[in-house]
């Protein structure tokens, strides 16, 4: 049983520093100064051991003063000044609600998944041996706390040494009540599970908090009987849970969610959730012909995350433009205030632009629900295919921001004027055009970047660190904006100047290189 | 025609997976490519494609004279079939035909497609992510051979349908190999031996002809496997 729980551990030990490893090769920068032969390097896996040893002495009394922390917390929230008084009484209640929720064998983890599944450990000894370990951590762990607890609580000394015992006894004994029942069903699940459990958990928390309050406690002498009862079931517990043949069929049972291990991955679970805003019905169809027609037909497919998502936006947006206006017509006061909002603060709207854009989430779902498959095809690589479907996809995104962007353009002068007006008559114009501009700059700004630097790769990983870039960079000069101090009608012209000589750029850019560009990265 | 390939070298970091390819495929003919795992099969087909860029070499079609190859010249089919998944097989195909009308030669209506590869009109209504591993392979190659491009890549195209769809394929790719040229990777020995007219086995980064000469399909298999092994 020993060498079963070294080989377990050194598994363990094994796989958490390949992950570690692992994590460090996908950090841009870094991942060119950690080599392959990381995984191979006796050095580098002594090193990872010793940080693992270190990292178990902490996890051993990290969660536990976390957990007794909270309690006397808890224990002052509702007995303040008397904490000492009452700690032992909702300590006892509150380890019978952790023999529910924390009891090793029946938790689902990747170590037992790879040890027992995988590797088809002897399930019996890996999980014995494992549990023997978790109570020894247990005990282990806790006895220091509820020493130092103890004495700075002024609680006799006894209490505090015999707290860690009572703590494995209760989940020894919980443990044995969950193998007889799994022995009685054949249902290898915890005994208290889903609804009991909650409701277990209600009724011992309401005996912890409520029984005090009518001055009923559990005294130290109660303690030490309920401590010998435990010892008593715990030795039969023991003896049934050496005597419990089918572990194998627990581990099958608790682990049967765990196997798919893509779950894990934060690019599957994007993948998951991106394929399901695909939305089909039958009505959803479309009347036009080649690339307009495939690129309908997506735009239809995903009304919940364009179409929709803008409306909301938009109405939003409405309300708000609305709300101004009451505020404007029925507080006079309000009026110069107000007033400066639109001139004075157009800096501010570059990044209330930047939070509307739909270019993310558009970009995104056509690469997962699309373009990651089509690419694969050569004939979607054809210049003209690219360029054609370019074309419909920046419709789609100019449209899809101006929704929002209208509506601030055209509230923002209507507000101004509202107010009292402004002495040159071309800042409505310019407000008008340059929120409308910034709108188009940001839709064409994110469809070239993704036809340009396409960042994902087949895993629909994002691959590309110039694109991690410019997205830092997009957001950096967003911001940077915003302190910008120049009369609005410089301001805004430049902004327009700008919007269109950047889209043109960008469009010839696309033109010559996309062709070359578009395609799955490696 | 032939597909002209000369002294194609591709590596991944310091491995040399292609160590200079010298190989002239020809019309007609089914090459079946065969290589042990990890060989670079599927990384020969990515540089066909241009999926990667290589390293050194070239590749062209010789159609009475060199000409580059072009994205139209290129089917591939890759082994896990990708298809748009917001679409139903129908619509799949309606695009795929209104963009490549003027190419395609004998264009037939889009029920005679699917009745070609046996979707019925029922499945052909559902979104293609609905659809099982198989059909979505059929649709793959639907669309790959419709347009009649000059070279097929298939990788593995087989190895997951089952014994029907996999016989329906057999048929298909015999029927229109004269058309093509038609290179078909597996790791299935008795497939590669029953559908493709020459074994190319690529060992240690190179690409080798096995001349059938006159041996019997045990001898021949043989001999392939021997030559497969050598290190």
């Amino acid at each position: 049983m020993l060498d079963t729980f070294k080989i377990a551990f050194k598994l363990k030990t094994t796989y958490k520093v390949n992950a570690i490893i692992f994590s460090l090769k996908r950090i841009p920068l870094i991942k060119k100064i950690v080599p392959d032969d990381w995984y191979n390097d006796v050095n580098i896996k002594t090193l990872g051991n010793v940080f693992n040893i270190f990292r178990e002495i902490g996890t051993l009394f990290i969660g536990k003063i976390i957990y007794l922390f909270f309690m006397f917390m808890i224990t002052s929230l509702f007995f303040e000044n008397e904490e000492a008084n009452y700690i032992l009484h909702i300590f006892i209640f509150s380890t019978f609600i952790g023999t529910i929720y924390k009891n090793y064998l029946f938790e689902s983890s990747n170590d037992n998944y790879y040890g027992v599944i995988l590797m088809r450990m002897n399930a019996k000894e890996y999980g014995i041996s494992n549990y023997i370990y978790y109570i020894l951590r247990t005990f282990i762990g806790f006895m220091p706390l509820t020493i130092i607890g103890a004495i700075l609580l002024n609680i006799p000394l006894y209490i505090g040494l015999l707290l860690p015992l009572f703590v494995v006894l209760s989940k020894i004994t919980m443990m044995g009540i969950n193998i007889v029942y799994a022995n009685k069903t054949n249902k290898y699940e915890p005994l208290f599970n889903g609804v009991p459990s909650i409701v277990a958990t209600v009724i011992l928390c309401i005996l912890a908090i409520v029984l005090p309050l009518f001055n009923i406690k559990i005294s130290n002498n109660l303690f030490l009987i309920i401590l010998f009862i435990l010892t008593l079931t715990s030795i039969y517990s023991i003896k049934k849970i050496f005597e419990f043949k089918d572990y194998l069929k627990i581990y099958k049972t608790t682990l049967k969610n765990v196997n798919d291990f893509d779950k894990f991955n934060n690019e599957a679970v994007l993948r998951e959730n991106t394929q399901k805003q695909i939305e089909y019905k039958v009505k959803y169809d479309s009347n036009k012909n080649g690339y307009a027609y495939f690129h309908d037909l997506f735009v239809k497919r995903h009304r919940k995350v364009l179409t929709k998502a803008v409306n909301i936006q938009s109405l939003i947006l409405l309300g708000i433009l609305v709300l101004a206006i009451l505020l404007v017509v029925f507080v006079p006061e309000s009026h110069d205030e107000i007033n400066r909002v639109p001139l004075k603060y157009l800096p501010y709207f570059v990044f209330i632009m930047y939070y509307l854009n739909r270019g993310t989430v558009l970009t995104q779902s056509l690469f997962i629900n699309c373009d990651h498959s089509m690419l694969t095809y050569r004939f979607f690589r054809r210049p003209s295919v690219i360029l054609g479907l370019f074309k419909e996809r920046l419709k789609t995104l100019i449209k899809l921001n101006l929704e929002p962007a209208l509506i601030i353009a055209v509230g923002l002068p209507i507000i101004l004027y509202l107010t009292g007006g402004t002495s040159n008559n071309l800042n409505y114009i310019v407000l008008f055009v340059s929120i409308i501009s910034m709108s188009i700059f940001f839709s064409i700004h994110y469809l070239v970047m993704y036809y340009l630097l396409q960042p994902y790769n087949a895993n629909t990983e994002l691959k590309s660190g110039t694109y991690k870039i410019v997205q830092a960079l997009t957001y950096l000069v967003c911001y940077y904006m915003i302190q910008i101090q120049v009369p609005t009608l410089i301001y805004g012209v430049c902004t327009i100047i700008f919007s269109v000589v950047y889209s043109i750029i960008s469009l010839i850019l696309v033109y010559k290189l996309a062709p070359k560009t578009f395609k799955i990265r490696n | 025609m032939e597909l002209v390939i000369e002294n194609l070298k591709k590596k991944f970091d310091k491995k040399e997976v292609l160590k200079g390819i010298n190989f002239t495929f020809e019309k007609g003919k089914i090459y079946g490519l065969l290589g042990r795992n990890g060989a670079g099969k599927t990384t020969l087909f990515n540089c066909i494609n241009e999926d990667l860029e290589i390293d050194d070499g070239s590749f062209y079609l010789n159609d009475n004279g060199k000409r580059e190859i072009k994205a139209e010249d290129i089917g591939y089919v890759v082994s896990t079939p990708n298809v748009p998944e917001f679409l139903t097989g129908r619509e799949f195909l309606k695009f795929f035909i209104d963009i490549n009308k003027e190419r395609i030669n004998d264009l037939k209506t889009i029920d005679e497609y699917l009745d070609y590869i046996k979707i019925d009109k029922e499945d052909s209504k559902k979104l293609l992510k609905d659809y099982s591993h198989g059909m979505k392979n059929k649709m793959q190659m639907l669309i790959n051979i419709i347009s009649r491009p000059n070279i097929l890549l298939l990788d593995e195209p087989l190895t997951s349908l089952d014994v029907v769809v996999a016989e329906e394929m057999k048929d298909m790719l015999k029927k229109i190999k004269k058309d093509h040229i038609i290179i078909f990777s597996t790791h299935i020995m008795e497939l590669a031996l029953d559908l493709c007219d020459e074994i190319v086995i690529l060992n240690k980064g190179v690409l080798e002809k096995i001349d059938k000469e006159n041996l019997d399909n045990e001898h021949y298999k043989n001999k392939i496997i021997d030559a497969l092994k050598e290190e």
